[in-house]
């Protein structure tokens, strides 16, 4: 292998030699100097003597005119001056026929010998000075495409590494840019596909209980598709890569595990577009590729274990607060349906989205610390007990400040009985001031307060409801939540829900006072 | 844009030439533009205009997005015809 490298590196030294443009100018130079000489380059460090004499004889006038024998002492000659000049490794100048000078100059880089550039039949009364400015000279040119030669190989080696180097650093930011496991397992698979040019992808996680290998994600391109399938630990190529733990390569197919402390799944791949074998440099990428994905995948799996914590929390706490009053701090699937449907048509991002899940079940947590008697008071809040009220979303962001993963939601607490002209409280912010949250949950629990039950007067319709969140538009509430809650509430999946759970909401529920400013009004709770 | 005019620029030719040389290649518009040598915010033009005309699939996320080589085979040949 080495030496097919030095053989292709020595034809290139000496193609770009043979080209060298300052090579053919010193020649036109030193000729001036050297006439009548005869240059020749000599492609090897062992010259055999026939290919001396194709190269130096053939060209040589005075051999062409020679006897043989006078031909092949001139031949053994050079080949002696030539083994001198690689023996010393430098310029040897040697006497030709009928007075002329010749020289052979070694072609080396370090101990590397490749050749000989040398001339003979000059004239006699070349100078060791110009021979030696000659040498000079040619040692440039020939170190100048040394280099070059060296530039090429290096760009020719480390540009496909330093671009499949980029590759794996993009889909690295690429698969770790997502927690959501649903969106992750497809995207690794699109990746994978893209890099290996193959057509068929399959993702599959172990089931250790089971033993078995359950799919997740397949990405199929050709157009006759494979159903997804289970498969078992030990069976056929992902099973086997899970099994022992290493990549299992055929022509057509290449599994790479996903190592974690254990196997915990693995990436197939299938059928290259170009109906090529999968490589070893191709296992090489993808298990890189399979390193990074554990991770990601690791990290998507505690971020949802997290989310389930800090669900497991809310609820825990909307349980300690329902306890206290039945019906009052679970809110009801359909209001959690219309917060997020409003959110999701304002282009929240999921962050969002989920922030305003966990304050459609908390905003009014913060009614722990208002008096049970002032709660459920039938009659007419008194000023002071309406002051107590005004304190509740602040109260509700102290009880959630020390969950760091509801730092988002505290703002839509604290805010949600904000009015969008500034007339509501605790701090009289207006339109844009308002978090965008906490301006859609200002629609949703007003909507929520009228239509639910209260000891004190007669809920409202859905589509009373709905035209008192009308007829505040732009007052009490920002018209924009308030056209696409409209739109919202006109969803038959919503009415559906709506209907459903509006009718089973059993009598003495919700018993406390809708405290939403303007509309406590409009549901019942009036303020002395 | 269409195919051939995209080959009259030389941005979006140099990026064609780097994804047809490198198809297993995914990269950021800061990679390509590396690659190519060519300013970012102009490469970052020309991939979407080759995204536009089917040449480079993208791979979008919240942070970046990774520009890959098409897999359209008679695309490929005709792409190999008109770098020649």
């Amino acid at each position: 292998m080495e030496e097919t490298v030095n053989h292709v590196y020595q034809k290139e030294l000496f193609d770009r030699l043979a080209k060298s443009v300052g090579l053919k100018k010193g020649e036109e130079c030193f000729g001036c100097y050297l006439k009548p000489a005869l240059w020749w380059i000599i492609e090897k460090p062992n010259p055999k003597p026939n290919e001396l004499e194709k190269i130096i004889a053939c060209n040589c006038a005075y051999l062409k005119r020679s006897k043989n024998k006078n031909k092949a002492r001139c031949i053994k000659d050079v080949n002696d001056h030539i083994k001198t000049a690689a023996r010393e490794k430098k310029l040897v100048l040697f006497e030709c026929h009928e007075g002329l000078h010749g020289f052979i100059y070694p072609i080396m880089q370090g101990d590397k010998h490749y050749g000989y550039i040398g001339a003979c039949y000059a004239k006699k009364d070349v100078t060791p000075q110009i021979l030696d400015i000659f040498a000079t000279f040619t040692d440039t040119i020939v170190r100048e495409i040394q280099k070059e030669l060296e530039l090429s190989k290096l760009y020719e080696t480390i540009r496909p590494r330093a671009i499949a180097l980029s590759t794996v650093h993009t889909v690295h930011r690429l698969i770790s840019s997502t927690l959501n496991l649903h969106e992750l397992l497809p995207r690794v698979a699109r990746l994978s596909l893209q890099i290996m040019r193959a057509n068929r992808c399959s993702i599959k996680l172990v089931d250790a209980r089971k033993k078995t290998l359950l799919p997740k994600a397949t990405i199929d391109l050709r157009e006759k598709r494979t159903r997804l399938k289970k498969v078992k630990v030990g069976k056929y190529a992902p099973g086997k890569a899970v099994k022992f733990g290493r990549p299992i390569r055929g022509e057509d197919f290449l599994a790479t595990p996903l190592i974690d402390e254990d196997v915990i799944g693995v990436i197939t791949l299938y059928d290259k577009v170009d109906d090529k074998p999968f490589t070893a440099f191709d296992q090489e990428i993808m298990s890189t590729l399979a390193e990074q994905a554990v991770i990601a995948i690791k990290n998507a799996q505690l971020y949802k274990e997290q989310e389930r914590l800090t669900l497991g929390s809310i609820k825990s706490l909307a349980a300690v607060l329902e306890s206290r009053a039945p019906g009052t701090y679970v809110p009801k699937a359909s209001f959690l349906k219309i917060a997020v449907a409003i959110g999701q048509d304002m282009h929240l991002d999921a962050e969002g989205l989920k922030s305003l899940e966990y304050a459609a079940i908390l905003h009014d947590a913060g009614e722990i610390f208002v008096p049970e008697t002032v709660l459920s008071k039938p009659d007419k809040l008194t000023g002071k007990e309406y002051e107590m009220v005004k304190e509740h979303p602040a109260a509700g962001v102290t009880i959630i400040r020390h969950i760091k993963a509801l730092k988002t939601v505290m703002p839509i607490i604290l805010y949600h009985h904000e009015n969008y002209d500034g007339s509501g409280y605790p701090k009289g912010l207006k339109k844009d001031q308002i978090p965008v949250g906490a301006r859609i949950m200002a629609v949703v629990s007003a909507f929520e307060a009228m239509i639910a039950k209260r000891p004190y007067r007669t809920p409202k319709t859905i589509e009373e409801a709905t035209e008192e969140i009308r007829s505040h538009s732009g007052t009490q509430f920002d018209p924009k939540v308030v056209d696409i809650f409209l739109k919202v509430i006109r969803r038959k999946d919503v009415r559906a829900a709506l209907s459903k759970e509006v009718k089973i909401d059993a009598p003495g529920n919700g018993a406390r006072h809708a405290f939403n400013g303007d509309i406590a009004e409009y549901t019942g709770g009036k303020i002395q | 844009m269409n195919l051939e005019a995209v080959f009259n620029s030389p941005t979006h030719r140099k990026i064609i030439q780097f994804f047809h040389e490198n198809q297993a290649s995914i990269d950021t518009p800061k990679g390509v533009a590396t690659w190519v040598g060519e300013d970012r915010l102009k490469v970052k033009d020309a991939l979407e205009d080759l995204v536009d005309i089917g040449i480079l699939t993208p791979h979008r996320s919240t942070s970046t997005t990774g520009y890959g080589y098409t897999r359209d085979s008679k695309l490929i040949r005709k792409i190999e015809r008109l770098l020649k």
